[in-house]
């Protein structure tokens, strides 16, 4: 009995550190003092209507939020085909082309961001929404693959025989019967393709110019110039935005047999 | 439809993205990486590296910073894999739910967090010097300690969730059956869940030694200017200095110490498991 207490104690405080993060910013955005401070002095809204006065963050929170919207439906979208063709049938490659799907997942985001820039820029689209969104998708796609995949594995084929025995049209066979069945697996691909994208940094990072800057990215380059209660608030605004989207993700899916998929992030 | 036509059809547009914004990028990187400034064919760029001991140093504390990263996430995440694969249901959800969700909120933010609570004027340190305890704040921030504490904090979830997954495909039967041989906690953990759960922390251990050694914006914003690892230097090549060759092949020279690193390890507690299976 005292072991299981002396790692529930290291549990909870490992947990608490890894949140800890949030549990100072939500705060400090309320403060009513000039300067970043935690505990926070007084109450006060300012900073939330100040992100108002802030074209550069009301601009790029409209462009992530664009771009992780139609990344997401994309993304789903190429990887729910892919990932069908590679479990349906049976062929010589498919082995390959599995391994293929999933690679940019094993490449540093850094190489992602560097190559695609070089190239970008030949094609003339490096710095362009277009050029951004290519990059997203393509970081997405394994996520979606995966977790579609993992669906149909445990999906039964006889039922869509059944559907075209009973005379059904194939893309009839596919609305009622398949992709109702594979709906957790395509909504929580589609949803964990926002974040991906919605979050991402590293491949952004090469391929933004200032009008196309997400809203990470503002507030990544903000913060390396000033330090101030501004940065709470937005954050607090994107800490908001994605909690709902997590939530979301583990009534759809679960988070854990969602990250049992996952093996990188940034 | 013939089934060739169907799966031409079905990856066709996965492979163009991937083609187009993966691989023939990737390989236009790798060519870029071995030109010169009058685009002729030079090793030069990774010729420096061997020739320049800045580079030798910068590689070195990125696997110094990963290694204790490594290090950390493992003391920190195993009793917490371990809490997870002793806990009812309900409790582990809570756990995981609790140790996962950070993870899905962007990376800055979470490094924001941590500059409010280790700055200068930070939470620890006001509180330590309210409390008397110091007298001058601690550096907390803004060298490799501030590093290794963000990449711990980033990368933690990968390690609980390696080890937990193999904790629980332990037998809970041989926990049991070592304590009826009368064999005590202690011995028990290293005899029996140690070595079934080391699957897990080899996995672990791997992932986030490779995520640390890419890692950029934690670096970036925790370790400031002073710290600068593969990473951050093969940024500014690409785009300050705008030498994209060398930034190619600094990015390249990482990637492929990481595998190395990777592979020399994973060797050698190969070597090592087969020569405790032949000698018992």
């Amino acid at each position: 009995m005292k072991k299981i207490n002396v790692l529930g104690l290291i549990t909870f405080v490992v947990l608490l550190l890894v949140n800890l993060p949030f549990l100072v910013i939500i705060p400090s955005s309320f403060t009513a003092a000039g300067y970043l401070a935690f505990p926070p002095e007084g109450f006060s809204w300012q900073w939330y209507t100040m992100i108002l006065d802030r074209p550069e963050f009301i601009d790029s929170l409209w462009t992530s939020l664009k771009l992780a919207a139609i990344t997401a439906v994309l993304a789903t979208f190429l990887g729910t085909l892919a990932a069908f063709a590679l479990s349906k049938y049976k062929f010589r490659g498919s082995g390959v082309l599995n391994a293929l799907m999933l690679s940019p997942l094993t490449v540093p985001s850094l190489i992602i961001g560097i190559s695609a820039l070089l190239f970008f820029t030949r094609l003339g689209i490096a710095g362009t929404f277009t050029g951004l969104l290519l990059a997203h998708i393509l970081i997405s796609i394994p996520y979606v693959v995966r977790l579609v995949l993992t669906g149909l594995s445990s999906f039964d084929y006889t039922l869509e025989k059944a559907g075209y025995m009973l005379g059904a049209h194939p893309f009839r066979v596919f609305w009622d019967i398949t992709l109702p069945l594979l709906r957790p697996a395509i909504v929580s691909g589609m949803i964990f393709s926002f974040l991906t994208s919605f979050d991402n940094v590293t491949v952004s990072l090469f391929l933004v110019a200032p009008d196309t800057t997400t809203l990470p990215l503002a507030i990544f380059t903000y913060m390396q110039e000033t330090l101030d209660p501004l940065v709470a608030s937005i954050s607090s605004v994107v800490i908001l935005l994605s909690l709902v989207f997590i939530i979301l993700l583990e009534k759809v899916y679960g988070l854990e047999r969602l990250f049992g998929l996952n093996s990188q992030s940034h | 439809m013939s089934k060739r036509l169907s799966i031409t059809l079905l990856t066709a547009p996965a492979m163009i993205i991937l083609l187009g914004v993966f691989l023939i990028p990737m390989l236009l990187m790798l060519l870029l990486s071995f030109q010169d400034e009058n685009e002729a064919f030079s090793v030069q760029n990774y010729a420096l590296f061997v020739q320049d001991p800045f580079y030798v140093q910068i590689l070195w504390r990125t696997i110094r910073v990963s290694l204790w990263t490594v290090l950390a996430t493992l003391v920190l995440g195993y009793p917490v894999a371990m809490y997870m694969a002793q806990a009812t249901g309900k409790m582990r959800g809570i756990v995981t739910m609790l140790i996962l969700a950070p993870h899905l909120i962007s990376v800055v933010i979470r490094n924001f967090g941590w500059v409010v609570v280790l700055g200068e004027k930070g939470w620890i340190n006001e509180s330590l010097i309210a409390l008397g305890i110091i007298e001058q704040p601690l550096r907390l921030l803004y060298n490799e300690l501030g590093v290794v504490i963000g990449l711990t904090d980033s990368f933690i979830a990968y390690m609980v969730l390696a080890i937990a997954t193999s904790m629980y495909a332990i037998d809970p039967s041989l926990n049991k059956a070592a304590s009826i041989l009368g064999a005590s906690r202690v011995r028990t953990f290293f005899s029996v869940t140690l070595p079934l759960s080391l699957p897990g922390i080899i996995a672990g251990t791997t992932l986030v030694f490779s995520l640390s050694m890419s890692a950029f914006v934690t670096p970036a914003l925790m370790g400031g200017t002073s710290v600068k690892v593969m990473p951050v230097i093969a940024y500014e090549q690409i785009m300050a200095t705008l030498n994209w060759p060398l930034g190619a092949a600094l990015a390249f020279l990482l990637l492929g110490s990481t595998i190395v690193l990777v592979t020399l390890y994973t060797k050698l507690i190969e070597t090592k498991r087969y020569k405790e299976v032949f000698a018992s």
